[in-house]
């Protein structure tokens, strides 16, 4: 080579990235905050009352932190199944059902098998929801690749069907015991397959939060061990980008697409079983809707594992915290629809923006004084 | 200098008053200078070339020009007077017009509408026959052939260029700013577009070319303002230089424009294909029996017209596109229902011809890329996992190697020009020592100093012993680095020749259907061949140099 070379550049740290990466959904949140804020000023409240409420109804004491994880962990494993199917360039809307599928599966295994030793059988259990979700999310990731149908469709009919499934097997179904007086919901968990409580009783007396945190973290970092550190990740991702370039990188598409597919479903399905561990029962109609909220948890914590599991916490914290602003500054619960909905607003304005900086061709306008 | 088509030339006087004078002009975008002092002068009724290499500042000092963009420092004269341009509108009042790279026209309205657009004839109604009327003057006037009934998103692309100038000169534009309008133009609609421009100076007024093509600068202006990086680099007179001088102002070194090849040294047949027939994505039989052999050492290019096979040429050799019939052999090895992972592990390389459409994960970083075909390979994935180390290596090496700008390994390709995207692709692809590679217009949309670059890369593996197809629409391309030469005319191979006695005007007759032995080919088969042939060679001084517009 002729031409003098240039020195490697290192580039800034993977942390500044982060930061960088995460100071737009704070600013959302901030945004939300004050605008909400103000949505309750005019409706005649006050907003610092109603804020103040909230915190305190969410992380005011050892069980309000506890109930608000509980609130999280669902969000949060549901937004890892959207975020995982999105990065290979799927829209997962059906999390939902993935998510009911899930739920079954595992109480099916428990409740069949209780007399099983307790750590066996959660494992098979964690297992058979990981199995359930992927498969309920891998046929709509199948018929993508064989027929080119659209997952959103896809998902949300099997989610429809998902659902319906539940209802039949709990409302005095083949899974209903006999003793439920027509309570539409399943037999017991066994105590021995409980995930252990993790918050000692001289903290908090009959504490529900229990070891699916740890299960949660582990999930986030599988998330990002696949996405990052794996070849099978890096097709997926490239597979999302460029399908085109994918195949030109000898990457089979159709076959990522359906692995794809099946590992955000086996996250869905963990985050169907974990509500059941904490009622120790299935309910009909368990999910309060999960995988739907998941998808605004996925977009406003960026599709990163990081960013979901705050944003998730945020999110279950909201939710949780709701009950007491409700109950003690006697304002609407809607405030928290309102507050979910600003987030993703402001989150998506951001995304807005940087797109249409993005494009070359508005260089020029914004340039430009106008 | 021979064979340069002759400008309006002979008012160099240099006593007159410039048309157009910008001074000192100097535009910062943060610490970048993309503009610094740069003069430019331009006479009346002059064709004047504004050249340099992409990123050289050319398009900035037109927007500045235009208003859109704010100049840090500098003033701009028109005819001698300061104005102020504060945005388009002033610069339109001042008669400058121009055509970007872009349109901006509205594509369900008919040429008409989009002409008269923003000075409507008529009243509250626009008045449709006048506007009819006033285009059709206009485009009479200047031979600027459109209809303006038309609607303009059923136009082809060297048309609705037509009907931006049109735009312009409804506006009564004197000074008409072309920012690299032959980017989008076939070979024969440049040629059109040049006899248009030649016109328009004929009529009076100036014109301002932007362009990094030599060959251009040499057939049409009168003079040539080379930028390099935001500065001038030199103010040259087209009769009295030459395109070495004018690329070694751009690049600021010598430059090969001729590639320099000794004598190929043959080897083993790497690939073959025998009878090959495929579809194109419509549906329609692309390929008709295609019969090839490359060998070692050896560079055989496929002349042709773009959309005669060639991209399902390639495709099916590297296993992205079904055969319908026929063989492929790979280092004689039957490869034709092989995936195109199997290809590859097996030696096969490819650049394909829309790097970001194919050749590239644009939002991926540089070392990503870098490792796409390899992803799930030693060294880059071990035991399942990826290997950081392996992977950082592999883009250390190739950026030095290749010299790909930035030199940071996790900038995304996004952020690259064209020049050094093309780099990454083609260092990627070169990376596994494959045996066979299929290069499909690897210079593309590349300036001077990237296309010398990767062609000398091109020829280096030759050396070693590579077997390449080459496939390019740019017969000098083919001309300079082929050792053997195919035409493809309709999905066919209908000639095979050595390059060394290979003959242009007969290549060009091939490419446009003519058949040596059998037909006497149509005139308009000798009118598409000619125009094939007529834009001059960048080897301005060599033997295929010839043949002005
Ligand atoms: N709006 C902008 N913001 C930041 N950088 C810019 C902008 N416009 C151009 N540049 C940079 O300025 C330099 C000159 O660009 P340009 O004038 O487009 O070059 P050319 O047209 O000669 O290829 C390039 O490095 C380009 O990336
Ligand atoms: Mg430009």
């Amino acid at each position: 080579m002729t031409v003098a070379t240039l020195p490697i550049e290192r580039p800034a740290g993977r942390l500044r990235q982060l930061v960088a990466s995460g100071i737009g959904p704070v600013l959302a949140v901030v945004l939300a905050i004050i605008v909400g804020g103000v949505v309750v000023l005019v409706s005649g409240s006050n907003p610092i009352t109603a804020y103040q409420q909230m915190l305190v109804g969410a992380v005011g004491s050892p069980f309000d932190i506890s109930e608000t994880f509980i609130s999280s962990i669902p969000l949060i494993l549901a937004a890892y199944a959207v975020s995982f199917a999105f990065r290979c360039g799927l829209f997962n809307i059906g999390a939902e059902g993935q998510l009911y599928m899930g739920a079954i599966a595992s109480t099916w295994l428990a409740t069949t098998f209780p007399n099983w030793p307790g750590i066996v059988l959660i494992i098979l259990c964690i297992v058979a929801a990981m199995i359930a979700g992927g498969a309920w999310a891998g046929i709509a990731g199948w018929l993508k690749a064989k027929t080119g149908a659209h997952e959103v469709i896809t998902t949300m009919m099997l989610s429809y069907v998902a659902i319906d499934i539940s209802h039949w097997l709990l409302e005095a179904g083949p899974m209903t015991p006999s003793n439920a007086y027509g309570t539409p919901e399943s037999g017991p968990i066994p105590p021995q397959a409980a995930f252990p409580i993790i918050l000692p009783s001289w903290i908090l007396p009959n504490a529900r939060l229990n070891a699916s945190l740890f299960l949660t973290i582990l999930a986030g970092v599988v998330f990002a061990w696949i996405l990052w550190r794996t070849p099978l990740g890096y097709e997926i991702r490239a597979v999302g980008f460029n399908p085109k370039a994918a195949a030109y990188g000898g990457i089979n598409v159709a076959r990522r697409l359906v692995v794809a597919m099946v590992i955000a479903g086996a996250f869905a399905g963990l985050a169907g079983m974990v509500p059941v561990w904490v009622q120790m029962r299935l309910y009909d109609s368990f999910s309060p809707g999960y995988g739907y909220e998941a998808i605004a948890v996925a977009l406003v914590g960026r599709n990163s594992a990081i960013g979901i599991f705050l944003a998730g916490l945020l999110y279950g914290a909201m939710i949780h915290g709701s009950v007491a602003m409700q109950a003690n500054a006697n304002i609407s619960g809607f405030l928290v629809q309102i507050l979910q909905a600003l987030v993703l607003f402001f989150v998506g304005a951001e995304l807005l923006i940087r797109w249409l900086l993005r494009r070359g061709g508005l260089r020029a306008l914004v340039e430009a004084p106008a | 200098m021979t064979a340069v088509a002759p400008g309006p030339r002979g008012r160099l006087d240099g006593a007159a008053t410039p048309h157009l004078e910008m001074r000192g002009i100097t535009k910062a975008f943060g610490s970048l200078l993309a503009n610094d002092h740069v003069n430019l002068e331009v006479q009346d009724r002059e064709i004047h070339a504004v050249v340099g290499e992409n990123g050289a500042g050319k398009t900035t000092l037109m927007n500045i020009l235009y208003g859109l963009i704010h100049p840090d420092e500098g003033e701009i004269l028109i005819d001698g007077q300061p104005v102020r341009i504060r945005g388009p509108r002033d610069a339109i009042a001042a008669g400058i017009g121009m055509v970007h790279q872009h349109f901006q026209l509205v594509p369900v309205m008919s040429v008409a509408e989009n002409v008269v657009l923003g000075q409507e004839p008529g009243g509250i109604v626009l008045d449709r026959a006048a506007a009819v009327r006033q285009v059709r003057d206009l485009s009479e006037r200047f031979g600027l052939i459109v209809d303006p009934t038309a609607r303009v998103e059923t136009l082809p692309v060297g048309i609705q260029q037509r009907v931006e100038l049109l735009k312009i000169l409804y506006r009564g534009s004197r000074l008409l700013v072309f920012d690299e309008p032959t980017a989008v133009l076939t070979p024969q609609e440049t040629d059109e577009l040049f006899e248009i421009l030649r016109g328009l100076v004929a009529g009076g007024k100036t014109v301002i070319l932007i362009t990094h093509k030599l060959n251009e600068v040499m057939a049409i202006s009168e003079r040539v303002t080379v930028l390099r990086q935001g500065r001038n680099a030199g103010v040259l007179e087209t009769a009295r230089t030459s395109p070495p001088e004018i690329a070694r102002a751009m690049v600021g070194r010598e430059v090969l424009l001729r590639v320099e090849r000794d004598e190929a040294h043959l080897g083993e047949e790497r690939l073959r294909l025998e009878g090959v027939t495929a579809d194109s994505d419509r549906g329609l039989p692309a390929l008709a029996g295609i019969d090839l052999a490359v060998r070692a050492g050896e560079i055989v290019g496929i002349a042709g017209v773009s959309g005669n096979g060639q991209l399902e040429l390639a495709e099916v050799i590297a296993g992205l596109r079904p055969i319908t019939a026929g063989h492929i052999y790979l280092q004689g090895k039957e490869v034709g229902a092989q995936p195109a992972a199997e290809r590859r592990a097996n030696g096969l390389a490819y650049i394909p011809e829309d790097r970001h459409a194919r050749g590239l994960v644009l939002p991926f970083e540089i070392k990503d890329n870098l490792i796409l075909g390899s992803q799930s390979r030693p060294p880059f994935a071990v035991r399942g996992q990826r290997n950081s180390a392996a992977i950082d290596q592999r883009a250390e090496d190739l950026i030095h190697q290749f010299d790909i700008r930035p030199p940071n390994p996790e900038a995304p390709v996004s952020s690259l020009s064209g020049g050094n995207q093309q780099k990454v692709v083609v260092a990627r692809e070169l990376a596994e020592d494959p045996k066979v590679m299929v290069a499909a217009e690897p210079t593309r949309g590349l300036d001077v100093g990237a296309t010398e670059f990767i062609h000398q890369e091109l020829i280096r593996k030759r050396d070693e012993g590579l077997a390449i197809l080459l496939i390019s629409s740019e017969l000098d391309e083919i001309f300079s680095l082929s050792d053997t030469i195919a035409v493809i005319y309709q999905g066919r191979i209908v000639e095979v020749m050595p390059s060394a006695t290979a003959d242009r005007e007969r290549v060009g007759l091939l490419m446009a259907g003519g058949t040596v032995e059998s037909a006497v080919p149509t005139a308009a088969q000798i009118a598409e061949a000619a125009a094939t042939l007529g834009s001059p060679g960048v080897t301005g001084d060599g033997p295929h140099g010839e043949g002005g517009a």
